[in-house]
């Protein structure tokens, strides 16, 4: 069972301000996306459409962003300027450990 | 998000028809329903392509493709009797599948619990667009051949292109080569052992003599 981190809102404010990046996406695969929105109706909840996806496990806190990049700079530069924003702002907001921050570079150009 | 798809196979394991893979590919749409969001220029703005990377790449190649075909229109050349614009079939299908993110492609940090990684749709859509960008050619087939998603492991690039007049093919296809490795190197941290290219198509201008004796 997971749990989802509340503070993913101000992580997709955070990535789309990291220089380089010129596109946030949602990082869930479409059919957990639909999933969620179809039980958050049922349980009518606000549906919440984070973009970067954050969740707490066993192991500790699992991020995953998707993102869209310039053609000016290099994906290597961007997802690790991306990686290091957001495991900055985990150590801030109290989250000490990091099981995994996945930065995936979907598109370039 | 990481995907096992064989290098030459093209994305999927399980058998759905050509509609489906390509709306699983393109976030629910097909090629078609794209074409016609970039003839209403995009309005209204639909989130589930506009939000899409692999709508948004698919997006881009059919962009180039429309103005290569208005650059052949300015040429007279769709007035030629015997035209096959079966190259244009061919290039709108690898736009589809290409589109899709396909594998993951590892890229290096130090920290042990990044992860960071570079689609191989998107890789595959900054090389068409290396080639579109270069007068007089178009992109069409680009397979990524070998286990991109093992660090260090030599891949190879093959192209198919279709070429326009006026070239000279060898040198087209180095200056080709030159940009393709350039954005390799800019983008991945693949080990690039070759990129092949194949002129596939030829698009050549239509015979004047002939013209004149249809008159």
């Amino acid at each position: 069972m997971t749990t989802v981190i509340p503070s993913t809102d101000q992580l997709d404010a955070l990535v789309r301000q990291v220089p380089g990046v010129d596109a946030l996406y949602p990082a869930r695969s479409i059919v957990a996306t639909v999933l969620s929105t179809a039980l958050d109706a049922v349980a009518h909840h606000a549906p919440a459409a984070p973009l970067v996806h954050t969740v707490a496990q066993s192991d500790g806190v699992r991020v995953t962003a998707k993102i869209g990049i310039g053609a000016a700079e290099s994906s290597a530069d961007v997802s690790g300027r991306v990686h290091d924003a957001i495991a900055e702002h985990l150590r801030q907001v109290g989250n000490p450990t990091v099981a995994q921050i996945a930065v995936i570079v979907a598109r370039i150009g | 998000m990481t995907e096992l798809t064989p290098a030459n196979r093209r994305f999927l394991a399980f058998d759905l028809d050509d509609t489906e893979r390509e709306q699983f590919g393109l976030n629910g749409h097909t090629i078609e329903q794209l074409s016609d969001y970039l003839d209403r220029d995009r309005m209204p703005a639909d989130p589930s392509i506009d939000d899409s990377p692999e709508c948004e790449i698919a997006l881009r190649g059919l962009e180039r493709l429309r103005r290569a075909q208005r650059l052949l229109l300015k040429l007279d050349l769709e007035r030629e009797s015997r035209r096959d614009d079966s190259w244009v079939s061919a290039i709108l299908d690898n736009i589809t599948l290409e589109a899709h993110a396909g594998r993951d492609i590892p890229l290096t940090h130090p920290v042990p619990t990044a992860r960071l990684v570079v689609t191989e749709g998107a890789v595959r859509g900054i090389l068409r667009e290396s080639g579109d960008r270069m007068q007089n050619v178009l992109v069409g087939r680009c397979v990524l051949v070998g286990d991109v998603n093992v660090p260090g492991t030599p891949i190879v690039i093959e192209v198919d292109v279709t070429v326009f007049p006026g070239e000279n093919i060898p040198l087209l296809a180095d200056q080709l080569r030159q940009a393709m490795y350039a954005a390799l190197g800019k983008y991945t941290e693949l080990v690039v052992a070759a990129i092949d290219i194949t002129v596939s198509d030829l698009q050549a201008l239509p015979d004047a003599s002939a013209q004149e004796k249809e008159h």
